[in-house]
């Protein structure tokens, strides 16, 4: 809820695990340790570059932490259209980027595709209160179709450029709004459908500045920080408003 | 949530002028403005009280200066207004939680906008028509008013005398009027003085000029203590929209005064009734026209 300008976030920490098995070697280096980004962040840029052995195609999937949405269908009340039922979507990450070097579905069969959580659609959401299999369906589907459209989720083919069949580099855009926690990256090297190298990296985005005390303060002391706000307010008001009244008066 | 700087400031410039230029406190625009802009009702409602108590405490200390606050008057509309606005506070966090609160307000604006905005239209034409003849308009409300809640007031228990307005009668009338008035500052983000101005002209009897600072004095407490209370019970008060939103006002405030001192009362008025019956159309519009996605999604918040 609160807003994106609040949202002042550092991405930093991108600690690489070595691959916990690997056909081939495959090193994944983030373009920069630490991304700062200040008041007015309208998201950002990450690069991963790293280096495979021959001839293979790669997947790149980014995944936010987990957030619970709220979901709301507007129905019809007589004549007027109100908002009507609302669930809480739960469990599914706050954003998924599949990014790849040809369509997921061209290089990998389904099953691996399912083994791995490469289909967008595919990611586990529970749907709360709970509802008989068809309905909760729908507002799974209404859920996908959202993210999508506001970009959370995605998968793109054209992000991943490789040199020499050798080195590789993944230009990533991350947007103005996200959820902070842990995010991984996970790199998978497919070679004639399945998948032969794989490596999980991770790191953090989190408020900072200003901004991330601000938000705190509204939320951890909710009562101090309400009174001296409207204290503020009154007071900016009347140094504002009355005193250039009196002047014209 | 994306929401632009100058657009705000322009909305909070938008209803300083309009204060300055007719004198009203702009509350009920503010909030169908931020809604518009896709700000979430709750927030719309309570940074509405935030910049409200920030605006009328520059005005307030104004007539107090001037003798114009009738304090006896004031302090027990105002316990009236913490009364019903804290029992409004509550009431929104329950209609939060029903997922019902976005429908409320809406309806309630709708009502009230569109009821403000036609009597002010029709007065306001008449005006314009009349050109200016001066005194006509109130003896029609002043009689019809005068009958039943007046001979109520007079009669409950409670009577006492309040020398600076030169009335006397129960407490209980201003304690009912502030409580409705709190109640409405909690769901709707307005002063509520469209309500009490008028109550207390015609049915309390209170003079003109005391009746405006008495309002703007309990409009500035009731809206300050909505204000702690909805930051502290429903963490919805944005301060960086606040203070946006009182910046731009304090602009609009100077230009509206100025440009009120030159055009002439009852076309002032005609300016208002149009901007708030064109957003009463438009919110209707908005319940009427079938929406182009049928979920919306939002974060839950903490």
């Amino acid at each position: 809820m609160m807003t994106r300008w609040l949202r002042c976030l550092l991405i930093s920490g991108w600690m690489l695990h070595n691959p916990s098995w690997a056909d081939e070697p495959l090193v994944v280096v983030p373009e920069t340790g630490e991304v700062r980004i200040t008041t007015d962040f309208t998201g950002t840029d990450v690069k991963a570059v790293g280096s495979m052995r021959g001839p293979a195609d790669l997947i790149i999937k980014l995944v936010g932490p987990q957030q619970t949405a709220i979901l709301s269908r507007e129905t019809k009340l007589g004549p007027f259209w109100v908002e009507g039922e609302t669930m809480k979507m739960e469990g599914a990450p706050s954003l998924l980027f599949l990014y790849a070097t040809a369509p997921i579905a061209s290089i990998l069969p389904p099953a691996e595709q399912q083994k791995y959580g490469l289909i967008l659609e595919g990611v586990w959401v529970r749907v709360a209160p709970q509802l008989k299999a068809r309905a909760a369906d729908d507002w799974r589907k209404a859920f996908f179709r959202l993210k999508e459209r506001q970009g959370y989720y995605l998968e793109d083919d054209t992000a991943i450029k490789v040199f020499g069949n050798r080195l590789f580099i993944a230009d990533m855009r991350l947007p103005g709004d996200l959820q902070v926690g842990t995010y991984t990256i996970e790199t998978l090297v497919v070679k004639s459908g399945k998948v032969v190298g794989h490596n999980v990296g991770e790191f953090k985005v989190r408020l900072a500045g200003i901004e991330r005390r601000v938000w705190e303060a509204a939320h951890d002391h909710s009562w101090l920080f309400g009174s001296l706000f409207t204290l503020l307010a009154m007071l900016l008001g009347l140094a504002l408003n009355a005193v250039p009244f009196r002047r014209a008066r | 949530m994306d929401v632009n700087i100058v657009l705000i400031l322009l909305y909070g410039s938008l209803v300083g002028f309009l204060s300055g230029l007719v004198g009203v406190g702009g509350g009920f625009l503010i909030t169908p403005l931020l809604i518009f802009t896709g700000i979430p009702p709750i927030v719309a409602v309570s940074t509405g009280s935030a910049q409200m108590a920030g605006t009328a405490s520059g005005a307030s200390y104004l007539h107090w200066r001037h003798g114009n606050i009738d304090f006896k008057m004031g302090l027990i509309l105002l316990i009236g207004s913490w009364l019903g606005g804290g029992f409004g506070v509550y009431l929104a966090k329950v209609l939060l939680r029903a997922g019902q609160f976005g429908n409320v307000v809406v309806f309630l604006y709708v009502i009230l906008l569109g009821f403000i905005g036609v009597s002010m239209l029709i007065e306001s034409v008449r005006a314009v028509a009349r050109a200016g003849k001066p005194g006509a308009g109130n003896a029609g409300a002043k009689a019809a008013s005068n009958s039943l809640l007046r001979n109520l007031v007079q009669r409950l228990p409670w009577q006492m005398t309040f020398p600076a307005s030169e009335v006397r009668m129960s407490a209980a009338g201003p304690l009912l009027l502030g409580a409705a008035v709190g109640i409405l500052t909690s769901l709707m983000g307005v002063g509520g003085g469209f309500i009490m101005v008028p109550v207390m002209i015609y049915v309390l009897e209170m003079p003109t000029k005391i009746v405006v600072g008495t309002s703007l004095f309990q409009l500035l407490f009731t809206t300050a203590a909505v204000s702690i209370m909805q930051a502290g019970i429903n963490y919805s008060v944005d301060p960086f929209l606040a203070l946006l939103l009182i910046l731009g006002s304090v602009l609009g405030t100077k230009l509206g005064a100025r440009l009120g001192a030159r055009l002439p009362a009852e076309k002032l008025r005609l300016i208002l009734a149009l901007v708030v019956v064109a957003v009463a159309a438009k919110m209707i519009v908005t319940l009427l026209v079938p929406p182009a996605h049928i979920h919306s999604m939002s974060v839950e918040v903490q």
